[in-house]
Parts: structure tokens; sequence; C-alpha cells
């Protein structure tokens, strides 16, 4: 194995503005997630289909997951399998500013409910993922040997164009473009693809690389990686029918009720084998990413657990158990996940990007890189740790106690996803300072 | 000479790092011979960058050895073993 293998490497990337200013867009719209939940407070938390609450779960799944894992799905591709988005520039300054103006739009029709703003989200949204998922699926389909993390990307993309169009179909009735007999079913099945098949299935497939290269895991089991995938995928498109047959009134509920239980069980899976790998790791350092990822891990257990309950006649009724379910998911599994991968990803792409050019001035001596922990240092990315647990916390005392605990559970979101945004910020500065410091030395030479 | 470093046991970029630091040491007739649990490809362009050449060999289930010379140091080259 020699020098012929370095095509896959960080120099078909494209540059860290692409990727970054998906990330830094994020915390900003949880902020906005944030700031409702200060206003609006308990409506948000006592019914899913209350106008603040969809613009709230748009602005988390959307503005905040969805931006990152737009932003990292650009630059993971070309490091981990060698295969970069073809015009990645102009595809990611289109994506995320479509997305951008989706998203408010959006936000901002639930809250209004002027139909004019959901013409836009429509339009902008539908052009932004048809550009993003083309560009990701020419990158994807290039790779001649894929692996278990590309299949995984790959049925990701595809349960994205699903949630998309869904998503579509739903927003024109809700809108009034047309009319839409199976909104409650629909929507179901919309969050079912959004959350099981998107989130899910790209959360898996990501682990496969990054658990065992940065918490020095041993690698997941094959026997487990290779079918994963597949079964989360085909349990999915026949669950989709199967729920729609009970919308109809030709099937039982328990029947999609059930086989839902087969993908939840592959994730059961997932999460007790990563906890296991964790438990196994060669250095046994606390460290940020891995609380982030131990709690989203225990988090899908309680997902299940609460899932089970919610089947028993005493608690079937109960709305809160669904929103229970819906504030776990999202907050506790995909965005604690998510946003512990962002402490990886961020200061490892930052360091590169510098080392790649101190390398190629020769400046090693002159100019300093700085490592992983300057750029991203523990004391701040753990703070936000905290906050985000304090969130999730208040988010789920606050279904119980609705008033005062949801506008202080939106403080706390609020504290959280400002802390993400200032560590964000704090290692773009220390790149752009040392970004100058060595074109300073390029100048000088 | 050979130089010796273990970096299966660090999280990246920490290997990448120690690699870049030791080769700085390099003297004539030296190369280095680094173990790692992972195949340390996105090292591989700077290496390449910085006019060093290397050869990776899977080293059964404990992962790869390195070995990293100077481009032009032949008595470094010849050093290496089969």
């Amino acid at each position: 194995m020699q020098a012929s293998r370095s095509s896959l490497s960080l120099e078909q990337a494209p540059p860290l503005s692409v990727p970054l200013r998906f990330f830094v867009t994020a915390p900003i719209f949880g902020l906005l997630a944030a700031l409702l939940l200060i206003i609006y407070g308990p409506e948000i938390l006592t019914n899913r289909w209350a106008p603040a609450t969809l613009a709230l779960t748009h602005l988390i799944t959307l503005g905040f997951l969805g931006m990152i894992m737009c932003g990292a799905m650009m630059q993971m591709l070309p490091v981990l399998a060698g295969s970069p988005v073809p015009k990645v520039k102009p595809v990611a300054t289109a994506v995320h500013t479509l997305l951008t103006i989706g998203i408010l739009a959006l936000a901002s029709g639930f809250l209004s409910g002027i139909t004019g703003l959901f013409h836009l989200a429509l339009t902008t949204l539908g052009l932004g993922f048809l550009i993003f998922i083309i560009a990701i699926s020419i990158a994807l389909m290039r790779i001649r040997t894929p692996n278990d993390t590309i299949h995984s990307m790959r049925l990701a993309i595809a349960s994205l164009a699903t949630t998309v169009m869904l998503g579509l179909t739903i927003g024109a009735g809700f809108s009034g473009m047309t009319s839409l007999s199976q909104l409650i079913p629909l929507t179901d099945i919309h969050l079912g693809w959004g959350i099981l098949g998107w989130i899910g299935l790209l959360v898996v497939g990501v682990a496969y690389q990054v658990v065992p290269m940065f918490q020095l895991t041993p690698e997941y089991p094959k026997k487990l990686t290779t079918p994963l995938s597949w079964v989360i995928f085909s349990t999915l498109i026949i669950w989709a029918p199967l729920y729609l047959a009970w919308g109809n009134g030709h099937l039982s509920k328990w029947v999609p009720d059930s086989w839902i239980l087969l993908p939840a069980i592959g994730y059961i899976l997932f999460a007790g084998t990563t906890l296991w790998l964790q438990q196994k790791r060669r250095r046994r350092v606390s460290d940020v990413t891995l609380l982030f990822w131990r709690t989203g891990m225990i988090f899908i257990a309680a997902c299940l657990l609460l899932w089970l309950i919610g089947f028993t006649p005493i608690t079937k009724a109960q709305p809160i158990f669904s929103l229970l379910l819906g504030i776990w998911l999202l907050f506790g599994v995909a965005v604690s996940v998510v946003n512990g991968m962002l402490y990886k990803i961020v200061p490892f792409l930052t360091w590169f990007h510098l080392q790649n050019r101190q390398v190629a001035l020769m400046s090693m001596g002159k100019v300093k890189v700085p490592n992983m922990k300057e750029l991203m240092p523990d004391r701040l990315t753990r703070r936000q740790l905290y906050a985000h647990l304090t969130t999730l916390l208040l988010l789920t005392l606050a279904l119980f106690w609705p008033y005062p605990l949801a506008h202080i559970a939106g403080l706390s979101l609020g504290v959280s996803c400002s802390l993400l945004l200032f560590n964000l910020l704090q290692a773009a500065r220390r790149y752009s300072q040392v970004n100058q410091e060595l074109s300073d030395f390029e100048t000088s030479r | 000479m050979e130089h010796k470093l273990n970096v299966s046991d660090l999280e990246p970029p920490e290997p990448m790092e120690r690699i870049l630091l030791a080769i700085e040491t390099l003297n004539a007739g030296d190369y280095l011979y680094v173990t790692h649990r992972r195949e340390p490809r996105m090292i591989y362009p700077m290496l390449e960058n910085m006019g060093i050449a290397w050869v990776t060999r899977p080293s059964g289930s404990e992962g790869y050895e390195i070995f990293i010379w100077r481009k032009d140091d032949n008595a470094a080259k010849a050093a290496i073993p089969a």
C-alpha cells in the first residue's frame, strides 16, 4: 500500500466555509426555537398540532438537525469515501440559502397562517432539498466499493427524499393548495421517515466510522452493520402502507404500531452495541462527545420503553406520551448525537485545513497550528453539555408542569444554543487568526 | 537508524501530529517505524507535499505498520525491512 492510495483525503474536500456555514446556522435556528418556547410556553407543550409546536418542531428538525446533517454530508463524502460532491461550492451556497429562506418561511407560515409564506416555504425547501439530494446522490453513486457506511448514507438519502415529498404533500394540503383527506396518518409517516429513516440511518452510518475513530473503540461487528440499515429501511417501506391502511379504516392500529417495533429494535441493538463498544475503548478518558453520544444512546432505549408504555390501556389516550416521545427522540437522541459530533468534526476539520496549509508552505516551527483541544476547549464544550442536559430535563418536566417550566425550558434551550454558537465561532475565529498568520508567512518569504 | 512510534492509543489528529513532529527529527539514514490501529490515509497527501516517502503494511490484527523516510534518502530506504 503506497502513495497511490492518497486520493482518499481532505485534499478533495471543500473549503472549510462550505460545512461551517451550515454548522453555524444550526444554533441560530435553535435560538429561534428557544424564543418560541419562551414566548408561547405551555401552548407548545400541550398539543402537537398547535401552530407554535409545528413551527418549533421544524426549526429543530430542519433548522438545527437538517442544517448540520447537510453540511456534514458534503464534508464527509470526500473524506470518508473519496467521492467529492460535484460543484460543491455553488451547491452549498444554493442549498444553504434556499433552506434558510424555506425554514424561516415555514415557521412564520405556521405562526401566522399566511398562505403565501407556505407557498414560499414549499418552493424553496423543495428546490433546496432537490439540489442537495441530486448532488449527494451523484457522489454516493460514484463510489465503486461501498462499505456499510455508504449503504446507510444511500438509504438515508432515499429516506430524506421520501420525507421531503411527504412534507411537500402535507404542506400543500395544509396551505389549501390541494385537498388532503389523510392529514394525520400522512404526518405520522412523514415523521417516521424523517426520524427513523433520514436522521437514524445517517447517524448509524456515520457512527460506524467516527465512533471507532474518535472514541478509540473496537470496530462495530459486521454481523450488525451489514444487515441493520437494510432491515430498518425495508421495515419502514412496509410500515407506511400499513399505516395508511389504518388511516383508511381497513386495518386495526395495532398492526402498524406493532410493525414499527421492528426498526425500533434495530435501533436498540445499535444503541446497545455503541454503549458496549464505548465500554471497551482503548483510552478510558472522559470526553464531551462521548457523553453526548451516551446520552443519545440511553434515550434510544428510553424512547422504546416509553413507546411500549404508551400501548397500555391507561396511557393510550394520553397525548402527553406522544409529546414526550417526540421530545426525547428529537432532543434526547438526535440533538445529543448531532451536537456531540460537531465537537469532533469542527475542530478536526479546522486543524486539518490549517495543518495542510502549513505543510504546503513548509512553515513548521514558524507558525503554530493549535491542536484540537486548543480550538475547542473542554471547559467550553462541557459547559454546553450541561446546558443541553438541563434543557432535556426541563423539557421533560415541563410536560407535567407546563407553567412556568415551559418558559424556563425555553431559556435553557436558548443558553445551550448560544453556548454552542459561541464555541463554533471561537473555533472559526481561531482558524481565521492562524490562517492569517500563515498568509503573512507566505508573503514574507 | 529506526525511530519507533506507536500511535495506536491516540485520538485523531494526535497520530498525525506526532508523526509530523517525528519526521522533523529524522537524520540521514533514519526512518520512522509507526504502528497504528488504523491506516492513516489523511496524512499521505501531507507527506507527499513534504517530499516524504512511505510504505504501509497490514500488521495482523493489531492494525498497520508504516515506514516513513525522506524521498531522497536512499540509505534510509535500503534500511527498511522487506
